[in-house]
């Protein structure tokens, strides 16, 4: 068995350097491929813990190399898009595969990627912290009963407005809240039958939330992002789920159907992550990026869907 | 006079002059099914610039009304139509219905000052550079200099040009 390494396939220069460079932080060896061929042929004498490819490649030949990197045990697959490229993203989704797509003018991605790259290699999946700037404080409420939703939300948006943000970030913030929230309270909650045995309740309806139902909000601003955390505590949200209401074509003809609060999320916040923990906890973070001017911010989101391996005792 | 649809509703409807003011939170209590029964000789002119949320269930409601008004054969008006509106808009090809759009806010940042705003966007006064996807030129209410467009025009202003981002 070799040593632990990353694999890097992408056809530009610049964005293999600059890759490569940020990369080189977590100590790792890096290994780099000019295209999927040369990446395929490399994953037989390398067991790489991340690859990281580029987006714009072939959607078949992409498939074949993230089955070509499974065999060899890799955790993770990365996908990297240039802010020009967004079209891609639909194909990508249907892949049903590429579970972080990190969409960025390339090729600086530097925050991202090292974020990304961190919790894929150390396992370390939860809190909105690690996205936020050193000493950003993040607030914290818990809903005990399900109508203080509207409450928190609009008091998000207040205290996100008096700390100087436009408008603009408190509306995105307050939607992105709402869903989240909502999806917590009503689409979480699971039986030992795996009935969803809330979902259909109208949203307006009061609704306790004991111990086993609490929804936590968690929201900090550091000046680049601010970032909205929500998470309940049956974990029930799974990749394949997640990914299907990102790839909702009937959201944008017509807005309708379950799944499409996390589908309006995506497109309202700069990145999606999803950390996953079945049958324990489910937590997602909205990052909106609030910037001025906008360099780093995309039409495009980036998401991430980050599942914790199971331990081993 | 103000009423409100409903006694949960977050979203207050207030006539003024030919149109219905809207204001507060468009969600799952707003009924705007009832807005219907207020137009007046076949016409509904919705301000909305004091609409602040707007969150997937209200946007499903807003469907199912413009969906309504245009089986009623009624002219749907809609006049400075906020942020939060137009980000739906812009998102589902169906909240835009058959309705007319008379006038909407945008998002401008001044380079000069720093200062936010969000700026009332005529549509028939600038509809050359709308049709072209250009940001009208705005300037700062603050200090006179002109604005940049704080958002990525091909997406904003999808809505009123036609296009589908």
């Amino acid at each position: 068995m070799g040593a632990p390494s990353i694999l890097i396939v992408h056809p530009d220069r610049k964005t293999q350097r600059t890759v490569q460079r940020i990369l080189g932080t977590t100590g790792y060896r890096v290994d780099i491929a000019d295209d999927l061929e040369q990446g395929v042929r490399l994953l037989a004498h390398l067991e790489p813990v991340l690859v990281v490819v580029d987006g714009t490649l072939a959607a078949r030949s992409l498939r074949a190399l993230f089955d070509a990197a499974a065999a060899r045990g890799t955790a993770a697959c990365m996908t990297l898009l240039g802010a020009q490229a967004g079209a891609q993203v639909p194909a990508l989704l249907d892949l049903g595969a590429v579970t972080n797509l990190l969409v960025h003018p390339m090729p600086v991605l530097g925050e991202e990627l090292t974020v990304t790259t961190q919790k894929l290699i150390r396992g370390d999946l939860f809190g909105a912290d690690k996205y936020l700037l050193w000493g950003t404080e993040l607030h914290e409420t818990t809903l005990v009963r399900s109508t203080q939703r509207t409450e928190l939300v609009g008091e998000l948006a207040e205290r996100v407005r008096a700390r100087g943000q436009s408008a603009r970030v408190a509306s995105m913030a307050m939607l992105v809240a709402d869903e989240l929230i909502s999806n917590a309270v009503h689409n979480a909650p699971v039986d030992e039958r795996g009935v969803h045995y809330r979902k259909e309740l109208p949203r307006d309806r009061e609704l306790p939330l004991d111990e086993r139902h609490r929804v936590r909000l968690r929201w900090g601003c550091d000046a680049r992002y601010l970032a909205i955390e929500v998470t309940d505590w049956f974990g029930t949200l799974d990749q394949h789920a997640i990914l299907n209401a990102l790839a909702r074509s009937d959201v944008r003809q017509a807005g309708s159907g379950a799944g499409m609060g996390l589908a309006l999320t995506y497109r309202s916040c700069d990145q999606l992550v999803f950390n996953l923990a079945a049958g324990a906890r489910t937590e997602i973070i909205a990052l909106i990026d609030v910037r001025y001017p906008p360099s780093e911010r995309t039409a495009v989101s980036s998401y991430n869907v980050f599942v914790e391996r199971a331990r081993t005792p | 006079m103000s009423t409100t649809s409903d006694s949960k509703s977050r979203l207050t409807v207030t006539p003024q002059g030919d149109a219905l003011v809207l204001a507060g939170a468009i969600d799952e209590t707003a009924g705007l099914h009832d807005l219907l029964a207020r137009a007046q000789g076949g016409r509904l002119v919705l301000d909305l610039a004091g609409v602040t949320f707007i969150n997937s269930l209200g946007v499903r409601d807003w469907i199912r009304m413009q969906a309504a008004a245009q089986q009623a054969r009624l002219d749907v008006e809609l006049r400075r139509v906020s942020e939060p509106l137009v980000h739906q808009l812009n998102m589902i090809l169906a909240a835009r219905g058959a309705a007319r759009i008379t006038s909407f806010f945008a998002p401008y940042a001044c380079d000069a000052c720093g200062r936010e705003e969000s700026l009332l966007v005529d549509t028939a006064l600038y509809r050359e550079q709308l049709s072209r996807i250009e940001p009208p030129p705005m300037a700062c209410p603050e200090c006179r200099s002109q604005m940049a467009f704080n958002d990525f025009p091909e997406r904003y202003f999808s809505f009123v040009s036609g296009e589908s981002v």
